[in-house]
């Protein structure tokens, strides 16, 4: 297990490293550690400095956040298939956008990054509240449905919006391609804080996350607050989600995805998945920002976009298992 | 079905209320006297030029994708014994609008002028729509048992389907990621007598086939076993009511974009004015579909006037709130 976690993180500094070097324009890897080390003012140095440093970090920090959100909405949730992205962030985030946009014209990026966050909290937040206030709540495609309808809603709001306001079109088409290009690194400012309490508390709290993964009556036996306990952590799951939609713009499937694939390795316990979790999610996500540079090349396609390419056919997968007990 | 007499007489004439009242509103009323002479041909001639060319195409439009989705979501929901299938759910509509796309982009020339004729884009529709419904049903196939998983294998390639729609607006230029962005929104503004006909040839060829249905899917109401007992191929009548939703539903959402929510609550509203029985819960839904369209298109036309919202817009803002409902009561008789 130990050996798994040195080697996945050196294949996410790995991937980090390597997205230093591509782009429209391949930087070799003298050039890299030269704008690395501070020399060079050429062209392919600024870009390294300016875009590719920025860039690289973004994607580690925000895959692990996505993971770590992920983690911890199938846990507390006891749902194999619960994750940010299908439950409703991007529509959130996209209509908290349009809507900035629309009241307050010529909105900066801090703004908008606050107004995405604000809105894809609120957004994962709405549907969980939904999903826990019935009896059957709890089942993986009632939340699925509940995600879905309440995406569709925003939506057609924001269809509303954009009708009566052609002109937001063009910044909310920016921001929907926005990925981890051109974000100010000042957002980790909060990113960081929400990420650094939320494990905090998975930490201190693992024991009450493993006996919740059970079922709350045998929880609540052995001494766990079953209702304080969930809701802690959705909301960290709301402040962790909003986060990353605010710095990279739509996200989707890192959730899904980081924690099977450490749970592939017969970890087990919120303790041994949370590290792999974390480093999964950062490798999916720079994987994905990698990706994105060349799906369309010379344009950027949007990760989110590149990440449900590659995320969906492995929720397939996972739902074609019979583990994955059906409502 | 004699009970149900005055229920249908009244969505009828709700249905032809509402068909004058949604020529009659527009940018500019016109009053009842002035319609009824143009349409027979009488009233002055820019009366009859904004009839004939612009609202009577448009409300004809609104009512056959509304005969469409609504029969195409009571086909649905009765093959697979599951209220909450729809085309929208089940990623038919995704990949519909995912063949349009694809279409305009592969037949576009540098002006941005299609190369080929609009006609084709009913079959891209088509084929996109049965690329991924094909798909659905095929990875459902093997656990028909569990109906809850269709929705699930339906969201997921719904998913799949939209991230490509998505890579394929942003790589192409800004205005027409916005025509694309308005008319997956759904809309029958840009209504013409072409559309007219080509929906109503689509509807009307697959009249016969829809009819012959009819009795299959009502042997198949309790469950596969006694469905099996009375002599029915159980799993062909499937496929084929599947096949005949998508059809449908691609014919309509080609025409007039992603038009949400029609295909999933038509039926149901239908069901309980006309009860189960597939007859009348059919013909039910097909003057619901209408209605809803009909209804979102005016009020999309009237609500924010000079500007118009696209009617599915509209009806995912009643539609969403009311799937929720019906997520909710069946969550409670489950527990």
């Amino acid at each position: 297990m130990h050996r798994l976690t040195v080697a996945l993180t050196l294949v996410s500094l790995a991937l980090a490293f390597a997205s230093l070097h591509l782009g429209i324009r391949f930087t070799p890897t003298a050039e890299v550690l030269a704008a690395l080390s501070g020399e060079g003012d050429d062209a392919a140095a600024i870009i390294v400095r300016s875009l590719r440093v920025p860039r690289a970090i973004l994607a580690l920090v925000i895959g692990a956040s996505l993971g770590l959100a992920g983690l911890l909405m199938q846990i507390v949730l006891r749902n194999p298939i619960a994750e940010p992205g299908l439950l409703g962030v991007n529509a959130g985030a996209a209509f908290a956008v349009v809507l900035l946009l629309t009241s307050v014209p010529g909105a900066g990026i801090a703004a908008i990054m606050g107004a995405a966050g604000l809105g894809a909290a609120l957004a994962v937040a709405g549907v969980m509240g939904l999903a826990l206030s019935t009896a059957t709540g709890l089942s993986p495609a009632f939340l699925l449905l509940a995600g879905v309808t309440i995406a569709a809603l925003l939506n057609a709001g924001l269809q509303v919006l954009i009708i009566l306001d052609e002109a937001v079109m063009e910044e909310l088409l920016f921001w929907l391609a926005g990925a981890f290009v051109d974000r100010p690194l000042t957002g980790l400012w909060i990113a960081l804080p929400i990420m650094a309490v939320a494990l905090i508390a998975v930490v201190r709290f693992r024991a009450a996350l493993d006996v919740l993964g059970t079922d709350d009556a045998t929880a609540a036996t052995l001494g766990v607050d079953v209702f304080a306990t969930r809701l802690g952590f959705l909301a960290a799951v709301a402040a962790l989600a909003g986060a990353a939609v605010a710095l990279a713009g739509p996200v989707a499937f890192v959730g899904l995805v980081a924690p099977h694939l450490a749970r592939l390795s017969g970890a087990q316990g919120t303790g041994a998945l949370l590290p792999l979790t974390l480093l999964w999610g950062a490798i999916l996500a720079q994987t994905a920002d990698i990706l994105a540079r060349f799906v369309l090349y010379p344009s950027e396609a949007p990760v989110s976009a590149v990440m449900a390419i590659v995320g969906v056919p492995l929720l397939i997968v996972l739902l074609r298992r019979r583990r994955i007990a059906m409502a | 079905m004699t009970r149900a007499a005055p229920q249908l007489f009244a969505l009828i004439a709700a249905l032809a209320a509402l068909t004058l009242a949604a020529i009659a509103f527009g940018a500019s009323f016109m009053p009842l006297d002035r319609v009824v002479a143009a349409l027979v041909g009488q009233g002055s001639r820019t009366d009859g030029i904004i009839i004939w060319n612009l609202r009577f195409p448009r409300v004809l439009l609104a009512i056959l994708a509304g005969i469409a989705l609504g029969v195409a979501g009571t086909l649905l929901q009765k093959a697979t014994r599951n209220p909450l299938a729809a085309p929208s759910v089940l990623g038919i509509v995704d990949g519909a609008a995912l063949g349009v796309l694809l279409f305009l982009l592969l037949f576009s020339n540098e002006a941005n002028a299609l190369t080929v004729s609009v006609y084709w884009q009913p079959v891209a529709a088509v084929i996109g729509a049965l690329v991924f419904a094909g798909a659905v049903a095929a990875l459902w196939w093997r656990e028909i048992q569990s109906p809850m998983r269709l929705i699930l294998y339906g969201v997921a390639l719904a998913a799949l389907a939209n991230a490509l729609v998505v890579l394929l607006i942003i790589a192409g230029p800004v205005f027409r990621a916005s025509q694309a962005l308005i008319w997956l929104a759904g809309s029958v503004h840009t209504a013409e007598w072409l559309d007219v006909g080509v929906l109503a040839a689509c509807l009307g060829a697959l009249l016969v086939p829809i009819l012959l249905m009819a009795r299959p899917l009502d042997q198949m109401r309790l469950d596969d076993e006694s469905a099996r007992a009375t002599g029915l191929a159980v799993n062909p009548t499937r496929g084929a009511a599947l096949l005949l939703s998508v059809l449908l539903t691609a014919a309509a959402v080609s025409l007039v974009g992603g038009i949400g929510f029609v295909g999933l609550i038509a039926p149901h509203l239908s069901r309980l004015l006309f009860g189960s029985r597939i007859g009348p819960q059919m013909l039910g839904a097909a003057l619901i579909g209408p209605l809803m369209i009909l209804g979102a298109d005016l009020l999309a036309r009237l609500a924010f006037q000079p500007l118009e919202v696209p009617a599915g817009a509209l009806t995912a803002l009643i539609g969403a709130p009311y799937f929720l409902f019906i997520m909710f009561r069946q969550g409670q008789a489950h527990a």
